[in-house]
């Protein structure tokens, strides 16, 4: 399988799957017009990259602000990464937030509650700091 | 154009050219009005607000408000487009009311069923504390779209969560058997 990226734009942020290091890593916004447009090819090359039977990933969020839907399609893609990590390889997600957004911060902490196979830790954001 | 033009102009303009006026935008809605009127409204705090908290529950409370008329603010005097579909239209405005924080409005024509089930959900949230906010949000996330009702409950809630005091409603008679729809915000 080969990297899956997508370019930032203005109103999404910078994917990047990467199947050799087991790495996802997620940075900048997310409000993007179509939220199913833009999450579905992520879901699918998520799809793919369980497939090869992986041994680790590795996520990495970063994103200053995301809209209502994008939690809601954040939510979604982190519940299949769980479910197809079930007893099948180990998920690390370090999730870096806003620490002045309190609002942020308690959802996070909900999705946490949610999942049993990845790891959640959330770790302070510097907003000036996201390269 | 004639004199009583030139008044009603300079009328509006009294109004909303101050420099209390953050920013406000009247016209039809769609994605590019709301990201363009968006970054214009990162810039324009920056000058008027100094915490970043607030900065960011304003902006977050404009693109919900934003996608609130880009999907349901259907309705209302203005013509049909080509395939017969009228495009959203409506209000907003976004103003410094003086104690530091901002009064947000937006306003936009809806049937009058769907006048009376938005000030439902509007008081129905606002009755409810940070914590039953928190919870219903996410009760609302794990909810299928389709099982929602018309008027963006997850966008309106988080709006709720966002502002400083809870969300407030009024509904206006309009023409053509329409309702005018108010929402204020204060963040």
């Amino acid at each position: 399988m080969e990297i899956f990226r997508l370019e930032a734009t203005s109103r999404t942020p910078e994917v990047e799957l990467n199947p050799e290091q087991g790495t996802l890593t997620m940075i900048g916004e997310s409000y993007p017009e179509d939220i199913r447009t833009y999450y579905e090819p992520i879901t699918v090359a998520l799809e793919q990259f369980a497939a090869t039977q992986p041994s680790d990933l590795k996520i990495t969020i970063k994103l200053t602000y995301f809209n209502s839907g994008s939690a809601r399609a954040l939510m979604e893609l982190l519940d299949a990464i769980d479910e197809a990590a079930q007893d099948k390889f180990n998920a690390e997600l370090n999730w870096y937030c806003d620490p002045d957004d309190d609002i942020t911060q308690e959802f996070v902490e909900d999705i946490a509650a949610d999942l049993s196979a990845v790891k959640l830790q959330i770790l302070d954001l510097d907003p000036n700091d996201l390269v | 154009m004639d004199r009583n033009e030139f008044d009603r102009f300079y009328e509006f303009s009294d109004w909303v050219a101050k420099d209390k006026f953050v920013l406000s935008y009247s016209g039809y809605v769609s994605e590019d009005i709301l990201y363009a009127v968006g970054q214009t409204l990162r810039q324009r705090l920056a000058g008027h607000m100094d915490n970043p908290a607030k900065i960011k529950n304003v902006f977050s409370i404009f693109v919900e408000l934003m996608q609130n008329l880009i999907r349901y603010a259907d309705e209302g005097p203005q013509p049909e487009d080509e395939e017969g579909e009228k495009p959203s239209f409506g209000i907003v405005m976004i103003s410094d009311n003086g104690n530091g924080g901002m009064d947000m409005m937006a306003g936009n024509y809806v049937s009058p069923e769907e006048a009376a089930s938005l000030s439902q959900r509007v008081n129905e949230i606002s009755d409810l504390d940070a914590d039953e906010l928190r919870s219903l949000y996410k009760t609302k996330l794990r909810q299928p779209t389709e099982v929602q009702s018309k008027g963006g409950s997850i966008g309106l809630i988080e709006i709720a969560r966002r502002a400083s005091t809870p969300p407030t409603c009024a509904t206006y008679d309009a023409e053509d058997g329409l309702k005018f729809f108010m929402i204020k915000v204060t963040v």
